[in-house]
C-alpha cells in the first residue's frame, strides 16, 4: 500500500517528463500561472469596477455622465449576460488574435468580467453611503471627485469587502478554465499529468487541495483585514455620524 | 450698518415642478446672526443649502465677496463652499476618519495646509470646545452633543465667512443641547457671522440680531427678536409662535411632573431613552 503510493508519487511528480524537467513542475509552474492571471485580473478589474461604479452611481444620484452611464450598461450587459469560456474564446480568437502571450489574453479577458461583477458589487456600497457624506464633504469645499475619492470610496469599500472577496475568489477558480486557450495553469497542468500517467487520484487530488489552500488562505487574509477595520473603530457599518 | 456679507435676491428653488422658495430677497451683514424660524416643509433647510450652492438654485442671486455665485463655474462655487461653514442636523461626521481627522482633511485637500500646521490648529479648535482628549477618537465613540461640537470645529478649521446652522440641535438628547447652543453663543460673541435655523426659541432670543420667520417658500416676517416674540401678530406667524410656546410650555410642565414621579423608582436605559425621545420632540416612531 505504502509502496504503491510512493511509485504513483513518484510517476506523478519526480519522474522527468519529455523535456528533462520533473512533473511536478507542471504544477509549480502552473500555480504561478494561476496566481499571475488572477492577481493581475483582480486588479485590472477594480480599475474597471472603481470607474463603472462612480459613473453609475454619479449617474443614479446627480444625473453626470449620461453617455458614459450607457456605455456601462451596455458593457455590464454582455459581460454579465454571456459564460466566461466564450468570453475567454471570443477574447483569444477574434479580438486579440494577434496578441502571442496567452497570459496576457487571460488577464484581460479574466479583468475585463470581473470588473462588472466588481463595479456592481462597489455601486451597491457607494449608494449605501449616507448622502449626507458628500454633502458635508462638498460643504467643505471638496470637489465632487476629492469627496468622492477621500470620504465616500473608503467607507464604500470598506462596507463591500465581503462581497468584494468573495468575488476575487470566484474569480481565483475560475481561471481553471485557462485551458481552453492552452494555458498550463494549475488545474492544466495536472491534467498534462494525468495525461501523460494515466494516474488520476494524486494530479487531481493534489490540485484541488492546491486550490483550496490558496482559497483559505486568502479568506484568512481578509477576516484579519475585516477585524483590523473593526478594531480601530472605523467600522461605518454600525455607524450614524 | 456694518459690510454686507451675502446679498441674496429674488431667490427662486424649485424640485421638478414643485416650487419650494418663491422669491427670497435678504441681506446678511458681517457679524449678525440670523435666526430662521419657521413650519416645517417651509423651505428653511433648502434656503440655507442654496446659500452655500449645495442646491443649485432655480432663479435669482447670490452675491458673496462681490461676484454672482449662482451663475459662477464649478471652481469658484468649490471656493465660495470651503468659506462658508456647515453644520447639520445629523452632524455629517466621516466616520471612517478620527476626529483629528475628521478636522484636518479639509484644510491640508483644499487649503492645501501642512499636515503639522492643521493639526495644531484642529488642536487649538478641539480645545476651545473642550474636546483634545478625543483628537484619536472615531466619530461613533461620541456622544451626540460631542459629535455636533467636532462638526462645528470641523467648519471652523477652514476659518469660513459665515457659518450656517441646520436644526444642530434637533438630534440631540434634551441633555445635550446646551453644550452644543453654548459653543454657538460663543461664537457669536466672537463676531461671526451665522445664519442658524433652529426652534430654540431663546437662543433666538438671546443671540439673534434678526429673527427670519419663512412660511410657502416666502420671508413672511422680519425684525428684531424683540420685534418677532414680544410683539403681537395675527396670521401664520403668531399662530406659529403660539404653537412653538404651547409646545415648549407643555414639554416644562410634562418634565418637571416627570422628574417628581420619578425621583425614587428605578428606570431603565429603554425607558429613559424613549422619555428623552418624547420630551425633545422627536417621533420615537423614527
Ligand atoms: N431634494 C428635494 N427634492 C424634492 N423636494 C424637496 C427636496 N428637498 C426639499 N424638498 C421639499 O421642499 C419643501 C421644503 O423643504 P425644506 O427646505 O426641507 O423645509 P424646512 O427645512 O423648512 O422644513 C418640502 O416640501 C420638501 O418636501
Ligand atoms: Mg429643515
Amino acid at each position: 500500500m505504502w509502496q504503491a503510493f510512493c511509485d504513483e508519487f513518484y510517476l506523478c511528480f519526480l519522474k522527468p517528463a519529455g523535456d528533462g524537467s520533473l512533473r511536478g513542475e507542471y504544477l509549480l509552474r502552473g500555480l504561478g500561472v494561476t496566481l499571475e492571471v488572477a492577481l493581475f485580473a483582480i486588479l485590472l478589474g477594480l480599475v474597471i469596477g472603481f470607474l463603472v461604479a462612480v459613473i453609475r452611481s454619479s449617474h443614479n444620484k446627480y444625473g453626470y455622465f449620461s453617455f458614459l452611464n450607457a456605455v456601462s450598461k451596455v458593457y455590464l450587459t454582455i459581460i454579465r449576460g454571456t459564460p466566461m469560456v466564450v468570453q475567454l474564446l471570443i477574447t483569444y480568437y477574434i479580438i486579440l488574435k494577434s496578441v502571442d502571450s496567452k497570459v496576457l489574453i487571460a488577464i484581460l479577458a479574466f479583468g475585463i468580467n470581473s470588473g462588472a461583477y466588481q463595479a456592481e458589487i462597489l455601486r451597491a456600497g457607494i449608494e449605501s453611503i449616507d448622502p449626507g457624506q458628500m454633502e458635508a464633504g462638498r460643504a467643505l469645499g471638496l470637489s465632487y471627485w476629492r469627496a468622492m475619492l477621500k470620504i465616500i470610496l473608503p467607507q464604500a469599500v470598506r462596507n463591500v469587502l465581503p462581497a468584494l472577496g468573495n468575488e476575487f475568489i470566484v474569480l481565483m477558480k475560475d481561471t481553471s478554465i485557462v485551458g481552453y486557450i492552452a494555458l498550463i495553469d494549475l488545474a492544466k497542468g495536472g491534467d498534462i499529468i494525468r495525461s501523460q500517467t494515466y494516474s488520476v487520484y494524486l494530479p487531481y487530488l493534489t490540485v484541488a487541495a492546491v486550490y483550496l489552500m490558496l482559497v483559505m488562505t486568502f479568506t484568512w487574509l481578509l477576516g484579519k483585514l475585516e477585524r483590523h477595520l473593526r478594531n480601530t473603530g472605523a467600522d461605518p457599518v454600525h455607524n450614524d455620524s | 450698518m456694518s459690510e454686507t456679507l451675502l446679498k441674496i435676491e429674488n431667490l427662486k428653488k424649485s424640485f421638478g415642478k414643485l416650487e419650494v422658495l418663491k422669491g427670497l430677497s435678504t441681506e446678511i451683514r458681517k457679524g449678525e446672526v440670523v435666526v430662521m424660524i419657521g413650519p416645517s416643509g417651509g423651505g428653511k433647510s433648502t434656503f440655507l443649502r442654496c446659500m452655500n450652492l449645495l442646491e443649485q438654485p432655480t432663479e435669482g442671486s447670490i452675491i458673496f465677496d462681490g461676484i454672482d455665485i449662482v451663475s459662477a463655474d464649478d471652481k469658484t462655487k468649490n471656493r465660495v463652499r470651503s468659506e462658508m461653514g456647515m453644520v447639520f442636523q445629523h452632524f455629517n461626521l466621516f466616520p471612517h476618519l478620527t476626529i483629528l481627522d475628521n478636522i484636518t482633511l479639509a484644510p491640508k485637500l483644499v487649503r492645501g495646509a501642512s499636515a503639522a500646521e492643521a493639526e495644531r490648529k484642529a488642536m487649538e479648535l478641539l480645545r476651545l470646545v473642550g474636546l483634545e482628549d478625543k483628537a484619536k477618537a472615531y466619530p461613533q465613540q461620541l456622544s451626540g452633543g460631542q459629535k455636533q461640537r467636532v462638526a462645528i470645529v470641523r467648519s471652523l478649521a477652514m476659518e469660513p465667512k459665515v457659518m450656517l446652522f441646520d436644526e444642530p440641535t434637533s438630534a440631540l438628547d434634551p441633555e445635550m443641547v446646551g453644550e452644543v447652543l453654548d459653543v454657538m453663543k460663543d461664537l457669536a460673541k466672537h463676531g461671526m457671522t451665522m445664519v442658524v435655523v433652529t426652534h430654540e426659541m431663546r437662543f433666538a432670543r438671546d443671540v439673534a440680531t434678526r429673527v427670519l420667520f419663512l412660511e410657502g417658500g416666502r420671508i413672511a416676517a422680519e425684525g428684531t427678536p424683540a420685534e418677532i416674540f414680544d410683539g403681537r401678530h395675527d396670521g401664520r406667524l403668531g399662530e406659529f409662535l403660539g404653537k412653538v410656546r404651547v409646545g415648549t410650555e407643555f414639554r416644562d410642565k410634562v418634565k418637571s411632573e416627570l422628574f417628581d414621579i420619578l425621583k425614587d423608582r428605578e428606570v431603565s436605559e429603554d425607558e429613559l431613552a424613549r422619555l428623552k425621545d418624547l420630551l425633545a420632540g422627536n417621533n420615537p416612531e423614527k
